[in-house]
């Protein structure tokens, strides 16, 4: 489909200096790129804390990750852009949502060894703290997205457990690694166009196809059907195919050697006598 | 009977203390001979195996002074600096010298500085130690001084939460005794809170320069809120990363008042700094031959643990400064056949920006190897990578070779932070790696390694075995 003007992505990106601990923005970096590569123009509204941005002019809105410190001033903040964000949500805006950011979209977040932290609900999911963290590299199958079934990886840095309720439906289910709860096979939620993960990485750039959804929805959502194009450009992946493939292996090492590495890191570090 | 007798004057605890620390030191002896590196932990290893408890009986033995240095960066370099100054002053030192800084590494130290008996004959027992090994290490060592540099996001898999670490890092303090003394770098809010309850006498270095830094934090800054109410600090100088003079809105709490002042920076022709320092016992100037911010920050933390120590001479602190080389792989020049190569170890966002930072200064188009490997050492998570402003390297770019076995992860944060991905060469391999960055390079330009701890390592030793440098035990 001809363009006369460009088109463009309205990115919103809430918390970039609270929630900038695991490389997470790496996410916008490959959303911006991607979409530079086409010809698609993309703009980023930054909220931080006391800052509630116009969600009716967001196509994209990221929530990603951070500690249980800075995720507790989150959620007190959140309170104030919770209406306008389920409205942006329910009108078929995007979101990725990473880790804390994934917790704070749910119910509540109860850590082991601190009052609960109540989430704005848009999710049917609730958190608990456990004792220990998954740490390590997952990957996950998901259905997410056209052409059928496709590998999503990355690695899992996280103590909250996710049990999901009947409202949300699972963004994958982990083939390595512990996702959401360890238990029952999931990793992830959905809702509309809510993409919620634990996966850290970050988890865009190693994942071009999951990227290329988000920026075919959030068109979708901009430009309508009509004026969307079916299916983006093909861009030259070599390069995220490798670090795909190369992150795929890490995560599928065997048990064992994946264990005793964990715990001669831990064992100097943490034994106790 | 005599020899009952014998072994009655001999109890099962020291002869097992014997035991460990012949084996450590044979062990030692034989890497050396054999040339085959490793000959910084291993001793320890060894002597752990067969005496858990060999590196507290030395500690306790000895009549040595014991100080640990730890944080997340600058920890070799501080120590360096300390020993310079301590060694000046006429205190003989033992130190982990090599980074070897986990329980083996430590141990080592111990074990060969110890007579049979268990017993060091150093007055000062020097530790850079890992900030996780720190609970155990303390424990172990009762050390007479703490000195803590800083705490960036470091290898947060393996740490699990920064502030779990810092919780347990500060519980470690608070069990020093009150002959004991902390060292605290008060520019840290987090550092800054520790030891609130420690009966250790607390000491703080920081900067107040006015024409250093800049008046808003970076973005890879790590802990910008308040420790104690969680409101967002107010900054009126951030030197670097997250690391100032800052101020409560909340609360209202605000750095300590800084024993050890810097005041005045300057860059000195020589590519090192000079600075002024405040100490209580008098203003100093110290010229340092090594580059950049940081190691103002190394310099300040040097000088206030030697004060600590009461090792600190102003008169003769400046001499002793003047002849510190980089520690090995701190942008560490290496002749390499007729070329320089100019190695770097970085290892989380703000040690690897401080150096970008540092090698972008330079003249000249910029030959790069960058290198990262999943160990025990380096982590596997490598997500702290797109928080470094890579970004700022790719326009001075004349080629690139990536390696190491993450390389494909280094390959693709260096393709979003614009590098071509059809110019760059993907070499996990590090002697082919570094034989095609070589090839690459110019007769008189430089090439740039920035390398994980591992892979720099590696690259080290390959050159060594080529006669480029010197064996890092040595150093």
């Amino acid at each position: 489909m001809e363009h006369a003007a460009p088109m463009t992505v309205r990115i919103c990106h809430l918390y970039p200096k609270l929630f900038s601990v695991a490389g997470d923005r790496g996410n916008l970096r490959a959303l911006i790129s991607r979409c530079a590569w086409r010809g698609i123009r993309s703009t980023v509204t930054e909220a931080d804390v006391g800052v509630v941005p116009d969600f009716t002019e967001a196509d994209l809105v990221l929530l990603h990750g951070g500690q249980d410190t800075e995720m507790r001033v989150a959620a007190r903040d959140l309170e104030a852009k919770a209406g306008p964000l389920r409205e942006a949500i329910e009108g078929g805006a995007v979101v990725l949502a990473v880790c804390a950011g994934y917790q704070l979209l749910g119910k509540y977040y109860a850590p082991a060894d601190a009052p609960p932290i109540t989430g704005i609900g848009v999710l049917d999911a609730v958190t608990e703290g456990g004792s220990t963290r998954f740490i390590g590299h997952i990957a996950v199958a998901s259905d997410v997205g056209p052409g059928g079934t496709h590998s999503l990886v990355g690695f899992e840095n996280h103590s909250g457990r996710t049990c999901l309720g009947s409202g949300a439906t699972p963004l994958g289910r982990v083939i390595a690694g512990s996702g959401n709860n360890g238990q029952d096979g999931t990793e992830g939620a959905r809702y509309r166009e809510v993409y919620a993960t634990y996966l850290h990485g970050p988890v865009l750039p190693k994942n071009p196809w999951l990227t290329d959804h988000l920026i075919s929805r959030a068109l979708l959502h901009r430009y309508g059907h009509m004026g969307t194009p079916d299916s983006l450009a093909c861009l030259a992946d070599q390069t995220e195919a490798e670090a795909h493939a190369a992150a795929l292996r890490l995560a599928g090492r065997p048990a064992e050697k994946w264990r005793a590495i964990v715990a001669a890191g831990k064992g100097m570090a943490w034994t106790s006598r | 009977m005599r020899a009952i007798a014998t072994g009655q004057a001999m109890p099962a605890g020291r002869l097992r203390l014997a035991l460990a620390l012949a084996a450590g030191k044979g062990s030692g002896a034989a890497v050396r001979l054999l040339n085959i590196g490793g000959g910084t932990s291993l001793p320890g290893a060894v002597a752990r195996r067969i005496d858990p408890l060999v590196l507290k009986k030395v500690a306790s033995a000895s009549t040595i002074r014991k100080a640990m240095i730890t944080g997340s960066n600058g920890k070799t370099t501080t120590c360096r600096m300390l020993a310079a100054l301590a060694q000046n002053g006429g205190v003989s030192v033992a130190q982990n010298r090599s980074g070897s800084n986990l329980l083996h590494g430590v141990s080592t130290v111990a074990v060969r500085g110890a007579d049979m008996r268990g017993r060091m004959d150093a007055r000062l027992l020097l530790l850079e130690v890992d900030e996780a090994t720190m609970r155990q290490a303390v424990a172990e060592v009762a050390p007479d001084m703490i000195l803590v540099t800083n705490i960036f996001r470091d290898q947060l898999d393996r740490f699990g939460e920064l502030y779990s670490m810092a919780r347990m890092l500060d519980a470690a303090i608070e069990t020093l005794p009150p002959h004991a003394s902390v060292v605290l770098n008060a520019d840290d809010p987090l550092v800054a809170s520790f030891a609130r309850h420690a009966a250790a006498r607390r000491l703080y270095y920081g900067l107040r320069v006015a024409d250093a830094g800049a008046e808003v934090p970076e973005h890879a800054a790590d802990t910008i809120r308040c420790v104690r109410c969680l409101h967002a600090l107010a900054y009126r100088r951030v030197y670097m990363s997250h690391l100032g003079d800052y101020e409560c809105p909340g609360c209202g709490s605000r750095r300590p008042d800084l024993d050890i002042a810097v005041t005045e920076v300057g860059a000195s022709p020589d590519g090192g700094t000079d600075a002024t320092v405040e100490t209580p016992g008098g203003i100093m100037r110290v010229h340092v031959p090594l580059p950049g911010l940081h190691n103002v920050y190394n310099t300040a933390a040097a000088l206030a643990g030697a004060f600590a120590l009461e090792t600190l001479d102003p008169a003769s602190a400046q001499s002793a400064l003047v002849g510190l080389r980089p520690a090995f792989g701190r942008l560490e020049e290496i002749k390499a056949d007729g070329r320089l190569v100019v190695l770097s170890f970085v290892k989380n966002p703000a040690s690897y920006n401080a150096t970008l930072r540092l090698v972008l200064q330079r003249p000249g188009p910029k030959h790069v190897l960058a290198a990262h490997s999943n160990t025990v050492v380096d982590g596997e998570d490598f997500a702290w990578l797109w928080d470094v402003d890579l970004e700022d390297l790719v326009p001075d770019l004349a080629s690139l070779v990536v390696s190491g076995t993450r390389a494909e992860e280094v390959a693709l944060r260096l393709k979003y932070a614009g590098a071509d991905p059809e110019e760059m060469r993907v070499i996990p391999g590090r002697e082919a790696a570094l034989d095609a960055a070589l090839s690459r390079v110019p007769p008189d330009e430089p090439l740039y390694i920035l390398a994980g701890y591992t892979p720099m390592r590696e690259f080290r030793r390959i050159m060594q075995r080529r006669g480029w440098v010197p064996p890092f035990w040595e150093e």
